[in-house]
């Protein structure tokens, strides 16, 4: 297929996208997440129980498809809910507004065991005692009787340990408990870190300490008030051998009390399996019967009635008797049975939905949980599109002024990126979220990034004397493997991160990526299509028009002679950064640290020392309260942080501000446990190593591993100095910060892979150069690039920066100084590492040994020629040209002396060929050789004592004034401030 | 964070070698790696084996990095000019200049 044709095809391909991806957003909608839409997220963490020991893949999977049966049977519409990492599971409610019920619905363990009430109702010598009605509470069984919570945990604590033959429930629950004032202060926790994981230091406070009760006991709460609903304040100890368990029930039902005499009260009706049958039927005889035994003569049958309880996740729902003379050989289950428990119609339906759909195989700890408004959502993604628009057209506009037709082609590309994203979005569809907007702003960079690459190459080329045609077909070939290398690195690092951090961030990495291989497609494939079509048109015959009429006047910095004065400026911004880190250290957000943080505005006017009485009044005395500011919330809006709330507590103190200011709907909060913020952490250390260890083996393997060392200790400088940084300013490092770490990674080598591509390609072309002349000519090439792709990606992140929102604004205050700081480390840190390290090899060594003795001991910063007693700057020898006979490099000869007939030859050819007189067939797209003939320059000469090179291999021909640089290079002394 | 402070230390410090000779021992990443182990080693040593966490890192902790890191590049050094005299060359096993 001719080019032509192809070119043609990949247009029709493009165009025919373009047109689809319009009709698949007109007819689709953006699926939005949480923090758009407004919601509650919970995220669980699975623990062990007897019956499951480990919490397993098959563990987790079983407990997905109870909460999603759970999720679904409580009319949650679009729920999220997946695994997240390997005993996690994060559970997305869009719409809903009420946290607590929520955690009610989706994360209870669901556990209604029963037990035999006065054979494993425990005393206070540890043993049960049937017929003490202190201990089992006689007739008022669940109700009387028992003990305050305290006195109840630290009794039960002094049991030992029995698994009661398999039956127990738990595997010991730990509390934390103040002796003093007698009082539970947190607990049952599975772990003890769970107790003290929000506390200073992580351990119990002076006058606390943490009790375990072991397996095989419980404590259980007494039965609530049914009339008032209210809480029992009595708590029992059980010994843990349930003679029945929830999972043995089915048809569960919620239904009314309408036996004889029934008052109509809400219930939960049930039916056994075969097995609960047969169970229940035994230990309902066994109650009879140790009834019937202790009915004394005189005493009402009542007196000695025994009990059965059924307890759900460790509170008594019911306790009610067996009567012996109408059961004597206890009750068959094939009628059933109910539990009336207090219940309101709505609790009484969602214990029968629970119940129902079957317990969790595994406990569900809830390690974090958020809720957002619809309004604050409404708010975010307005900000977040607006900081996306105004990126685009930031770079839009920096492309037209730059590349001018190139630009339009280029922002044509971005549109069609943009177009065909959207309806990606739309199609998988991608929940979209304000991460994501973050990731999908940055592609934008991306994409432009390519394009100024493969733009860039092609005005060098034109510049160079190739036609426009050549120029661009050039151009796309030898800018691609440099985009394709920092493309496949900013996958992987969004690779990594997608596999190991949590929901928000995934969805930045998922957008990231998908963002990337997108733009790849438009910002390559279409525009190259475009351009090789329109590259023999009118419009495009000018190189004016594509912005490389002129010559460009060649930047010519002693980079690797000035790198000692950047290597000193960033040794003393590290070196104020430890400080920093030492004395400050770094402002963790709760993220990390734990704890809860509501964002409220309020109606009524309110200080901060008013909104400080109210959490007071709520006993949380060590409350901050910040007054924010928001205009699109509202004249008072405060963000509150404490310690972590459970949903309930987050509850009251929503109340208690409603009550005392009145709250709209822009009400959000976060509660993340200790649990989550040290998994946030761990993973975000492991993430960035293996980002890390994945690129330097990814530049290993593209150039050598030599260039894989210099990459590592640029990114290191990079993140060390944006944690400096955020040290020095104070901002707070949340989950955003740490992505925003990640794709700092693969943008700082975005520019780094721009100048080692280059000096790749130099180093064959200046076989006599010194290493640091080759890099100060690739980098005097490609610093416009690098420069102009940094911009480019700092402009779409200045618009998140002041346009976003808060989330947005953690991504790009972290992106904006990393950005900023990979480009200089790219040039400044990288290329002279590398040059510092390869100058020891041998070749380079002896080149060195070789310029000094030309240069009376000096090594000039760019390679340069004496022609005719004259110091000329030398350029790269271009490879050679397809289809032409290769020719010997046109070197200075190790004796200057003697030229090779073949070396003659090729002078001549290529004076012919740069002077114009010897263009192949005048064909006008002949490519010349990188320096165009100007002037009558000094001919080279067969037999010559007057020209000589010192690194490069072919002499200008016309002498130019010395380099700035490379004079300046001599004055010092040369080799760039490093002595052998 | 203790470890981030020396790290961060070492890594600072490393950058002033560029104004020395090259005669580290595997050049200037030969010193980065002296720089670094130096500052860390040095560091744990202080601290009896314990990396100083969020809470009790200070503004001490990041100073004793200095000295770790010093030392370290200077063993990288002394070991280069000592494999240079072994040998009789400069870099590269080429006589030195």
């Amino acid at each position: 297929m001719s080019a032509r044709r192809r070119n043609l095809l990949i247009l029709l391909v493009v165009a025919g996208l373009a047109i689809a991806s319009v009709a698949v957003v007109m007819t689709h909608s953006v699926k939005r997440g949480l923090d758009l839409k407004g919601g509650v997220e919970l995220v669980y963490q699975g623990r062990p129980t007897p019956q499951q020991p480990k919490v397993d893949s098959q563990a987790i999977d079983r407990a997905l498809e109870v909460i999603r049966k759970r999720v679904d049977a409580f009319g949650v519409s679009e729920p999220e809910i997946q695994r997240s990492g390997s005993d996690q599971i994060t559970v997305g409610l869009p719409g809903t507004q009420n946290a607590q019920r929520a955690v009610r619905q989706v994360g209870k363990v669901a556990q209604l065991q029963f037990y035999d009430w006065e054979s494993d109702v425990l005393g206070p010598d540890l043993k049960p005692n049937p017929s003490d009605p202190n201990v089992t509470g006689g007739q008022s069984a669940g109700q009387a009787g028992g003990m305050p919570y305290y006195d109840a945990v630290v009794l039960a604590s002094k049991r030992p340990p029995t698994a009661n033959g398999g039956k127990a429930t738990t595997n010991g629950e730990y509390f934390l408990v103040n002796d003093k004032q007698k009082k539970v202060l947190a607990g049952p926790a599975d772990v003890t870190t769970d107790l003290t994981g929000d506390l200073p230091g992580g351990k119990p406070p002076p006058g606390t300490r943490i009790v375990k009760v072991n397996q095989g006991t419980i404590v259980v709460r007494g039965e609530k008030n049914r009339q008032t609903k209210q809480a029992a304040s009595n708590y029992y100890i059980l010994n843990d051998a349930p003679a029945l368990s929830g999972t043995e029930l089915t048809n569960v039902k919620q239904d009314f009390n309408r036996s004889g005499g029934g008052n109509g009260a809400p219930i939960v009706t049930f039916s056994f399996t075969d097995k609960g049958r047969s169970a229940w039927h035994d230990v309902t005889r066994r109650i009879a019967q140790r009834g019937q035994s202790q009915a004394a003569p005189g005493q009402p049958p009542t007196a000695s009635f025994q009990h059965f309880a059924a307890v759900l996740d460790g509170e008594l729902v019911t306790v009610p008797y067996i009567d012996y003379q109408q059961n004597p050989d206890g009750i068959d289950g094939a009628n059933g049975a109910d539990i009336e428990g207090g219940f309101t119609i709505q609790s009484a339906q969602d214990l029968a939905k629970l119940l129902q759909i079957g317990a969790l195989p595994i406990k569900l700890k809830l390690i974090s949980q958020s809720q957002v408004s619809a309004t604050l959502g409404k708010q975010a993604l307005s900000q977040g599109v607006t900081a996306g628009l105004v990126g685009l057209g930031l770079v839009a506009l920096f492309l037209l002024v730059f590349y001018r037709v190139l630009g339009l082609i280029a922002v044509g590309a971005l549109a069609l990126y943009a177009m065909y994203f959207a309806a990606l979005i739309e199609l998988i569809p991608i929940t979209l979220t304000l991460p994501g907007i973050a990731g999908l702003i940055l592609t934008i960079g991306v994409a432009a990034d390519a394009n100024i690459v493969i733009f860039e190459r092609v005005k060098e080329e034109i510049r160079a004397g190739a036609s426009v045609p050549r120029g661009i077909a050039a151009g796309y070939k030898k800018g691609l493997t440099a985009i394709i290398d920092a493309n496949v690195v900013t996958l992987m690092t969004a690779f990594i991160l997608f596999i190991l951090a949590t929901a928000g961030v995934k969805g930045f990495a998922f957008v990231l990526g998908i963002g990337t291989i997108v733009s790849f497609l438009t910002a390559v494939l279409a525009t190259q299509a475009i351009l090789a079509t329109l590259g023999r048109s009118s419009i495009l015959r000018s190189p004016a028009a594509l912005g490389a009429a002129k010559r460009r006047r060649a930047i010519r910095f002693d980079f690797m002679g000035a790198s000692r004065w950047f290597f000193s400026m960033s040794g003393v911004i590290l070196l104020v950064g430890a400080l920093a880190i030492g004395s400050n250290g770094l402002n963790f957000g709760i993220d990390f640290e734990s704890g809860t943080r509501i964002k409220t505005s309020v109606q009524r006017p309110a200080t901060e020392n008013d909104i400080r009485a109210v959490m007071k009044a709520q006993g949380y005395n060590d409350a901050k309260i910040q007054r924010v500011s928001d205009k699109a919330q509202g004249k008072y809006v405060f963000q509150i942080s404490t310690k972590t709330l459970q949903p309930n507590k987050v509850q009251q103190v929503r109340n208690a501000l409603d009550q005392r200011f009145g709250i709209g709907n822009n009400f959000s909060n976060t509660s993340i446990g200790p649990t989550f913020g040290q998994t946030i952490a761990r993973t975000a250390v492991i993430a960035i190593i293996a980002s890390l260890l994945v690129i330097s083996a990814y530049i290993a393997l593209r150039f050598e591993w030599k260039y894989a060392v210099p990459v590592l200790i640029a990114l290191m400088h990079d993140l060390l100095i944006t944690s400096g940084v955020y040290s020095l300013t104070g901002r707070e490092v949340t989950t955003s910060t740490v992505a925003a770490l990640l794709t700092i990674l693969g943008y700082s080598l975005y520019d780094t892979i721009i100048v080692f591509d280059r000096v790749r390609e130099n180093v064959p072309r200046m076989p006599r150069a010194a290493f640091s002349q080759i890099v100060n000519r690739s980098m005097s090439e490609v610093l416009t690039r690098s420069l102009a792709t940094t911009l480019c990606t700092l402009l779409p992140v200045t618009a998140l920066l002041l346009f976003g929102g808060d989330t947005l604004k953690d991504f790009a205050f972290a992106l904006l100084v990393g950005v900023a700081s990979g480009a200089y480390s790219s040039i400044f840190i990288a290329s002279p590492v590398l040059t510092h390290w390869k100058e020891r090899e041998r070749v380079y060594v002896q080149r060195d040994e070789r310029i000094r003795g030309e240069n009376d001991g000096l090594v000039p910063a760019y390679a340069v020629a004496t022609v005719a007693g004259e110091a000329v700057e030398v350029e790269p020898v271009a490879p050679a040209r397809a289809g032409r006979r290769r020719r010997g490099r046109v070197t200075a000869p190790e004796q200057p002396d003697e030229v090779s007939p073949e070396e003659f030859d090729d002078m001549v050819a290529d004076i012919a060929e740069e002077t114009g007189d010897g263009a192949p067939n005048g064909e006008p797209d002949a490519q010349p050789q990188p320096v165009p003939a100007r002037g009558n320059g000094p001919r080279a000469r067969r037999r010559t004592s007057s020209t000589s090179t010192t690194g490069g291999s072919t002499p200008r021909k016309k002498a130019e004034p010395k380099p700035k640089g490379a004079s300046k290079s001599k004055r010092r002394g040369g080799r760039h401030g490093r002595n052998r | 964070m203790g470890m981030l402070a020396w790290v961060m230390m070492g890594l600072a410090l490393w950058h002033f070698t560029i104004w020395l000779p090259d005669r580290f021992w595997g050049g200037i990443v030969g010193a980065f790696v002296g720089a670094l182990i130096g500052a860390v080693v040095f560091g744990l040593i202080v601290n009896g084996g314990a990396i100083p966490g969020r809470h009790a890192t200070d503004l001490v902790t990041a100073l004793e990095a200095i000295p770790g890191a010093l030392l370290g590049m200077a063993a990288v050094y002394f070991q280069g000019i000592r494999r240079e005299r072994q040998h009789g060359t400069g870099v590269a096993g080429l006589p030195r200049r």
